[in-house]
């Protein structure tokens, strides 16, 4: 499946590791979260980046500072209208301020990528031949944004107030 | 009122473009009707008995005459050549072509406006008190907020996929004409001790399948703080608000079964983080709306009325019925607030046609200084009128069928579109509407009667708002045949309180005579003032429900 | 939602509305889609009415209609009546007049 990371499609060097399978030695292997919490002294030995798959029905908040030990946390929506995972993005990325990679999987759809993406997401499972091209598309389609999230995209009181702040200074005050 | 800037402005023309590639790709069939309906409902078009229908948005009830021209244009080229206004202050178009829904959009984005987030699971339109800024009983402009919070909750990205449908009503005045307190969450301005406005926030209150009244759960919170209080309320319900029942979705479920303590304590705690961050509320961004719903340049009017106006009540009897009844006191000395009642006799309550959007359109110009508003009561209002224009205006809107004097009497019917419309509809409501109306027709009866609020849902999920009315009938379906269960004693104001049902369901002759039946007990057991609902939070429950059910 | 009576024994229609007209169709005895229920052809049984659903299906599937399902009539009706009321006004129109 097209993995689109930072806008481009690359190639996905993660492996998912069932939680009764042993956990290779070396490479990115991406945990579930109840192998997290059973195996964290274990985990936290592997020398090699480990990921984090979470539930659309976890609470980010228990990670707290763990959160920065995964280089890589996958969200879930099992249906694109089940829109729990974009709280999720903005727990992690603004309460916890995870950096890593962040994932959206499950049934991710062009039409929720601009929104995925201000949530915080990125990097995107998208099931379609032309995903790279679709992305570039779907976030071009809106440059206009009221609310702030933690992208960096100026809202558009932060350009009026640019704005303001630059008729002032052609006037002098 | 609020003017578009030009971000404002493109940010309507890119979601248009954006819908435009989305019905694109449905017709080719690149997008499964599953993936597109959810894009075409926060974009307003829903699939309805007949055809495709329109809601579009009318941010807090407030319009321009250049809006009201742009929304007959609509109403002409794209439909049937009418319109029908909503219980959230927003109008429908029924006979909508998807081919022709993004030109109908376009038409309405030249005149700044749109259908975003008008359905969907995501945050509605924001409503409020239709005498915003002109009531004499306000503390403060509810429309700023409804502004504000217009833009924070358009396309915000974490809450276009919530458990279910969300809507905010503000209210700036002790006296709710907004409806408060039966929304998922409903902000009351108010004065703390201290002399500063802020807002009681209440929340899970919403009527439908299970009718609530919403909690408070902070009685005071300053005004800076509103958008990063919803954004943690909106953040907890989007988390937790169950995803198994489509019936148990909303907040006000979450609110009952989790409790309100557990409720407040999640976003509180929510809140916290978030409180003084990009969402708390600068004083100039404040003022800068603020100013932009600054009164209009009234003339120094003496309050006394005019000769003018004096001489009209002493001459026209149909005119004085009218003042008595529609024309309510403004802030402004000299000034009146006008309601045009869309309750004729013989239409379907809340509708207008292209020629009355027009014809409005151009009364607001030369009398309200351009501006009009939707009341959630299907009505419309004219805001700023000179008291010596009110009888040259009552003419010209007698003239187009808009002058029945009967807003909040009993002819002044809130219903549904009803079975003759909705897929969801157990039973018509506009016909039964009509019924009780003629039965009222006589103006002195009406009058004698005095405020009696009649809300019509033709289905459980209430678009008519029959829990909250004095008298609310719900149609249900029996074997086939339409019935009609009646409720007593709801409110939507500061009061707020759900109906009482008074017995098993009627068809609509019994109905029918039921009503009649509860404003002859009312009549018979009324002291001095009382309205229908005094007497009856006064007498309760059973003295109408006897006599409704004597005979049966 | 309001949910029909079982009625599986009646005869059934098929109604849809049409995915860019909007208009409400019926499905006639060649396939195609008619505005007036008078074209609408007839399943007599269940068997008849769960295959003339799955052509509707099929064709929504290519982007022709939306929402197709069944609806009981009268037995013997022709035209065909619905026994639902909201049916015979989705047929007919309004019950009301237009403002």
């Amino acid at each position: 499946m097209p993995l689109i990371k930072n806008g481009i499609e690359t190639t996905d060097d993660w492996i998912l590791v069932a939680d009764d399978a042993e956990l290779p030695a070396d490479g990115k292997a991406v945990v579930s979260l109840k192998r997290w919490q059973e195996q964290k002294a274990q985990l936290e030995q592997r020398n090699a980046p480990l990921g984090l798959s979470l539930p659309n029905t976890a609470a980010p908040e228990e990670l707290n500072g763990d959160v920065h030990r995964f280089a890589l946390i996958a969200l879930n929506f099992p249906k694109f209208s089940d829109g729990r995972a974009y709280s999720q993005a903005r727990v992690l990325r603004e309460h916890l301020g995870y950096q890593g990679e962040l994932r959206a999987t499950g049934q991710v759809l062009r039409d929720q990528l601009l929104y995925m993406h201000r949530a915080g997401f990125d990097a995107f499972e998208i099931n379609r031949p032309d995903a790279e091209k679709v992305f570039k598309a779907a976030l071009q389609e809106m440059t206009v944004f009221y609310q702030p999230t933690s992208d960096d995209r100026a809202t558009a009181q932060n350009v009026r107030l640019g704005l303001q702040q630059r008729l002032a200074r052609k006037a002098g005050l | 009122m609020y003017r578009y800037d030009p971000l404002d402005q493109q940010l309507i023309d890119e979601r248009l473009a954006q819908f435009r590639g989305q019905v694109e790709r449905r017709v080719s069939g690149e997008l499964s009707e599953d993936e597109f309906k959810p894009l075409r409902l926060q974009n307003g078009l829903y699939l309805q008995l007949h055809a495709y229908m329109l809601r579009v948005a009318i941010p807090y009830g407030t319009l321009a005459s250049h809006q009201l021209r742009g929304l007959a244009r609509v109403a002409s080229r794209y439909d049937r050549g009418w319109g029908h206004f909503t219980t959230r202050q927003n109008i429908q178009f029924n006979w909508i072509k998807l081919e022709d829904a993004p030109e109908a959009l376009a038409v309405l984005a030249e005149v700044q406006m749109h259908a975003i987030q008008t359905s969907g699971n995501c945050i509605r339109n924001t409503t409020t008190d239709q005498y915003a800024g002109v009531a004499a009983d306000e503390i403060e402009d509810p429309r700023v907020w409804c502004e504000i919070i217009r833009q924070w909750s358009t396309f915000h990205p974490e809450f276009a996929f919530l458990p279910r449908k969300f809507k905010i009503a503000v209210t700036g005045s002790p006296h709710d004409r907004a409806a408060v307190r039966v929304h998922d969450i409903g902000l009351r301005m108010l004065k703390n001790d201290a002399g500063e406005t802020g807002f009681e926030v209440f929340v899970g209150g919403g009527l439908g399948r299970s009718p609530f009244i919403g909690k408070t759960i902070r009685s005071f919170l300053p005004k800076q703080h509103l958008l990063s209080y919803l954004e943690a309320i909106l953040r907890v319900y989007n988390r937790y608000g169950r995803r198994d029942n489509l019936y148990k979705a909303r907040i006000k479920i979450l609110v009952h079964e989790t409790g309100i303590e557990k409720i407040r304590e999640d976003v509180e705690a929510e809140w916290a983080l978030i409180k003084d961050g990009a969402l708390k509320l600068p004083q100039d961004v404040i003022d800068g709306i603020t100013a932009q719903f600054a009164p209009p340049a009234y003339a120094d009017l003496p309050a006394a009325p005019p000769a003018a106006l004096l001489e009209g009540l002493r001459q026209d009897r149909d005119f004085a019925h009218w003042h008595r009844q529609n024309v309510v006191k403004h802030r402004q000395a000299g000034y009146a607030i006008v309601n045009i009642s869309l309750k004729e006799e013989g239409k379907p309550p809340g509708d207008i046609t292209a020629d009355q959007l027009a014809a409005v359109a151009d009364l607001a110009e030369r009398y309200s200084f351009g501006e009009a508003r939707v009341t959630h009561e299907q009505n419309l209002v004219l805001p700023h009128v000179a008291q010596a224009d009110l009888p040259v205006l009552w003419r010209a809107l007698k003239a187009q069928g808009l002058a029945t004097p009967n807003i909040g009497l009993v002819s002044d019917i809130i219903a549904c579109p009803g079975m003759d419309y909705c897929a969801l509809a157990n039973t018509r409501s506009i016909p039964i509407a009509q019924a009780i109306a003629l039965r009222f027709k006589n103006w002195q009866r009406a009058q004698d009667i005095g405020e009696l609020k009649i809300k019509i849902s033709g289905c459980i999920n209430a678009c008519g708002h029959h829990h909250v009315g004095h008298i609310g009938i719900l149609g249900v379906d029996k074997a086939g045949e339409e019935f009609f269960q009646i409720t007593i004693g709801g409110s939507a104001s500061d009061d707020a309180a759900l109906g009482d049902l008074i017995g098993p369901a009627l068809n609509e002759q019994d109905a029918l005579h039921a009503i009649d039946t509860l404003v002859e007990t009312y009549l018979g057991l009324r002291q001095e003032g009382e309205r229908f609902l005094d007497t009856y939070r006064r007498v309760g429950l059973a003295p109408f429900k006897e006599k409704v059910y004597a005979a049966h | 939602m309001a949910k029909a009576p079982k009625l599986k024994h009646n005869p059934q229609i098929v109604t849809a509305n049409h995915l860019v007209r909007g208009d409400v169709v019926y499905l006639t005895a060649d396939s195609a889609w008619s505005r007036s229920i008078k074209d609408a052809v007839v399943a007599p049984d269940e068997a008849a009415a769960t295959s003339l659903l799955a052509e509707a299906n099929a064709q929504a599937a290519r982007n022709i209609v939306v929402a197709p399902y069944l609806v009981p009539v009268e037995p013997g009706s022709a035209p065909p009546l619905p026994v639902q009321f909201r049916e015979r006004i989705r047929a007919q129109g309004p019950t009301t007049e237009a403002a």
